[in-house]
């Protein structure tokens, strides 16, 4: 049997408040996973209006009309659940795992704050600042703490939806006030844009039916609509150059993708995987181990749902060796590359490997729950996550040379060379 | 709506693997989990990094790193070919007391997998172009350590608890003087003595194949060695300066008991309520009330020979002196912990331990830290019905007699112009030292 013939059961049901329902159970999981995907993320944030979708992701556990400030993550935890939130573009999401006898309390915890939020002028003061040390722990007071933003301005201009961090900027935060705070979780913390999936032991008919009584009586108000996006007119491909007090210079070239539902990603990620995941690579081969022209090769991408996404290929280089130089030696490579497509070998390694990465994502029910609302999100469905390794197994060396020649052409590629201070 | 109630939770045990002694001397711990489609295997080799030659600090770092590049069977990078094939990866820690190497892969292909790990432990090429790599990336990753707040503070809070004069108070994977000496002869001296089965464990756990599997992997003793603990040192604040620094990354700790002392689960629970929930005291504190910082965290973990304290959070730098003397006086415990502090803290680490053992790898972490102390892999079940029995004044007076204030060393990175005079004002003196 192969594993790409995966069979989660999904039930999915609309409460008539608009807000959407599905359910995996899977008997034998230790916990719930209560996974809440607002459809909202900092891509819906205004001009000088940036990081207040992350902001609700603390102000959410700030409390509500009968939960104390703090009491729904102390509440779970001290019933041996996890609980914790994270922001995107695109959405943010709330989410617990606790223990089957637990799940009616998660639920109503969610209905609470979600009916009756507690946005005063403490809470929201309070998780300001929290906010902020958040920022400085993580991109001010690090080193390479700018290489996202960097990036970022790389391929939008800073007034395009995805041209901002999510964490906001300090200015932005500073300036924000009460009423714009709770206007935003008006327009956009409603049911009808709000999806929950409950994955374990529980059953179909008992999930269904726990969501109705508990998130039932949430109003109905009409969908959000989200700001059409504007055409990405950023910078055409360029080379940006900074120095920087770090230890290591870096090479960064990126290319602008498709959104992430495009069916191209998957023949993507593979491409990305053969040429620079793991010793086998063709980038860690050729560059690192053959011809001592970088130390390390690494790939990632950045989806977005509505507009391009960016894939990444990070080279730091060897001693002597200039930025520009290894820039160059990543572009031959990936031009072979485009030109010969992958061999049948590379492309089982990347697929078995991808297997893996896939499987063990799906392997708690946190994980999967939280998989399946990304399915719901990116392309309308959430049993994807079913079907998804499956359209990996099928994908051939020419899909995969298609995908790459179409949106890795080194003639579109952006570089951000990243100089150390004291790099010779 | 009135509020639910929550009824009893479902009683839970660790799970219990089968043990097999193979002819080669190696102990095998299968724990067969079925629905995990991902299995995880582990090596436990139990030797010290304090056998390292003083002059080749890493050498085990840079072995375990190096060890499947190339094997005589599959030189060059074919070896990890045949395992990337199988979806399979490898990784593995050189601890300072112990070595872990181990790896992932689809449960299916465990029968192909295992004997390509086997062939990695039996026959690694070292190839010098291969152990010249990882040098080159260890110097690196030292050097990114160095730079990295966290990392640096932590390096420090180790130096400071152990002594630079001792193994354990200098980095694991050594430094760069001592890193840049390294040979492939080096790697391959450190893996024969260290990588034998003679004494060590491999735990395999999964939906397992029903056939067990041959692990052709032979070997004589490794030297024994006397676990030793260094002498303690009186604890004193440090400051790793970093000019303009916008945060005090800031670690406190000390060196503890391990879990075969009576203490343990009261320190355990103790530990959480004070640092280790969102709702312990320090986080309420720092983060809640006062607004200083993202979130601290911290609690007791325990090692082979002993186990460690530390809290650790970052702060903007103007509150640092303050948040430092507010960790001091948590530390101190002046006021007992609370029944309801502990029955919270009770009910999560009791409660929380079905979903931290819900993977295969879950499982494998905690089955090796097991090993590594020689304890018997039904020792988190008992552990779970002792942490039970704990009560308030078991847990303050566990926390009281083991953490004393004094022995807390506190080690900073931030910009030492601002930090110094405001600890000074405080009362708490620092010393700055750089790394």
């Amino acid at each position: 049997m192969s594993e790409a013939e995966l069979n989660y059961e999904l039930v999915v049901d609309t409460l008539p408040n608009g807000l959407q329902v599905a359910v995996s159970p899977d008997p034998a999981a230790p916990g719930v996973a209560v996974n809440l995907w607002v459809a909202v993320g900092s891509a819906d944030e205004e001009p000088g209006r940036t990081g207040f979708a992350h902001l609700f992701e603390h102000l959410m556990f700030q409390g509500s009309a009968a939960v104390a400030s703090g009491e729904h993550m102390a509440t779970i935890e001290g019933l041996g659940g996890t609980v914790n939130a994270t922001t995107s573009s695109d959405r943010t999401n709330y989410f617990e795992t606790v223990p089957r006898s637990a799940l009616d309390l998660a639920l109503w915890l969610e209905a609470d704050r979600l009916a009756s939020l507690a946005i005063t002028p403490e809470n929201f003061e309070a998780q300001r600042q929290v906010v902020k040390e958040e920022k400085r722990q993580r991109y001010d007071n690090q080193p390479y703490g700018d290489l996202l933003e960097l990036l970022t301005a790389q391929h939008f201009d800073p007034a395009h939806p995805y041209g901002h961090l999510t964490i906001g900027s300090m200015a932005d935060l500073d300036a924000a006030s009460l009423d714009d705070v709770a206007g935003f979780f008006e327009r956009w913390y409603r049911p009808s844009n709000i999806r929950l999936v409950l994955c374990g032991p529980v059953t179909p008919d008992e999930g269904l039916e726990l969501a109705r009584r508990r998130l039932g009586h949430l109003p109905k108000l009409s969908a959000p609509s989200r700001a059409t996006m504007p055409v990405v007119s950023g910078p055409e491909p360029h080379t940006t150059s900074v120095t920087r007090a770090v230890p290591h210079s870096l090479a960064y070239l990126s290319w602008r993708t498709p959104p992430a539902h495009h069916p191209d990603h998957l023949a993507l990620d593979l491409a990305l995987a053969i040429l620079s995941d793991g010793h086998a690579s063709r980038l860690h081969r050729s560059l690192v181990k053959r011809r001592d022209v970088a130390n390390e090769v690494h790939s990632a991408t950045l989806t977005n749902r509505s507009a391009s996404s960016i894939a990444t290929v990070l080279g730091r280089p060897s001693d002597d060796v200039p930025i520009p130089a290894l820039a160059d030696a990543i572009l031959a490579e990936l031009a072979a590359f485009i030109d010969g497509g992958p061999r049948e070998e590379e492309l089982a390694r990347a697929v078995a490997q991808y297997e893996r990465d896939w499987l063990w994502e799906l392997a708690t029910t946190t994980g999967r729950a939280d998989a399946i609302n990304e399915s719901w999100l990116l392309h309308g469905d959430p049993q994807r996550v079913n079907t998804h390794l499956a359209e990996i197994v099928a994908l051939s060396c020419d899909d995969v040379r298609r995908a790459a020649g179409r949106w890795l052409s080194p003639d579109d590629a952006y570089q951000l060379h990243y100089h150390a201070e004291d790099a010779r | 709506m009135t509020r639910p109630t929550v009824g009893p939770s479902r009683p839970w045990i660790f799970p219990t693997p089968r043990v097999d002694q193979l002819r080669t001397g190696l102990t095998v711990w299968r724990f067969e989990l079925p629905g995990q489609h991902i299995a995880t295997f582990e090596l436990v080799l139990p030797r010290s990094l304090s056998a390292e030659p003083t002059s080749k600090e890493g050498v085990g770092t840079v072995a375990l790193h190096a060890v499947d590049e190339g094997t005589s069977s599959h030189p060059d990078g074919e070896i990890g070919e045949l395992l990337e094939a199988q979806g399979a990866t490898l990784h593995g820690s050189a601890r300072h007391q112990y070595t872990t190497f181990g790896g992932q892969s689809p449960s299916r292909r465990l029968p192909e997998v295992l004997p390509l790990f086997a062939e990695v432990l039996r026959e690694p090429d070292y190839a010098e172009r291969d152990v010249a790599h990882h040098v080159e990336a260890q110097i690196a990753a030292h050097q990114s350590r160095l730079a990295s707040p966290g990392a640096a503070s932590r390096m420090a809070l180790r130096r400071e608890l152990y002594g630079p004069e001792q193994r354990a108070g200098r980095p694991a994977s050594g430094s760069p003087a001592t890193l840049v000496q390294l040979t492939p002869d080096d790697a391959r001296a450190w893996h024969s003595e260290t990588f034998t089965p003679v004494g060590a464990t491999l735990i395999v756990a999964g939906a397992l194949p029903d056939e067990w599997l041959e692990f052709d992997w032979a070997g004589g003793p490794a030297p024994s060695e006397a676990a030793t603990v260094p002498p303690r040192k009186p604890g004193r604040i440090v400051v790793l300066d970093r000019p303009g620094a916008v945060q005090a990354t800031i670690v406190a700790g000390c060196r503890t008991v391990t879990r075969d002392d009576p203490r343990w689960p009261a320190l355990r629970i103790a530990g959480h309520a004070l640092a280790g929930a969102f709702a312990s005291r320090l986080n309420l504190d720092l983060r809640e009330r006062l607004a200083y910082s993202y979130g601290v965290s911290g609690g007791f973990s325990a090692g082979p020979v002993e186990g460690q304290f530390t809290v650790a959070g970052s702060v903007r730098s103007e509150t640092a002196a303050d948040a430092v003397a507010r960790i001091l006086d948590a530390v101190a415990l002046g006021v007992g912990l609370s029944e309801a502090e502990v029955e919270s803290a009770r009910r999560y680490l009791i409660d929380v331990a079905p979903l931290a053992n819900e993977t295969s790898a879950d499982i494998v972490a905690q089955a090796s830290a097991l090993a590594a102390a020689g304890v018997a892999p039904d020792y988190l079940t008992g552990h779970l019905r002792d942490l039970a029995g704990i009560s308030a004044d078991e847990a303050t007076d566990a926390f009281r007699s083991t953490v004393r204030p004094d022995d807390l060393a506190v080690a900073i990175a931030g910009d030492a112009a601002t930090l110094v005079p405001a600890l000074t004002t405080a009362g708490l003196a620092a010393t700055v030292v750089s790394l």
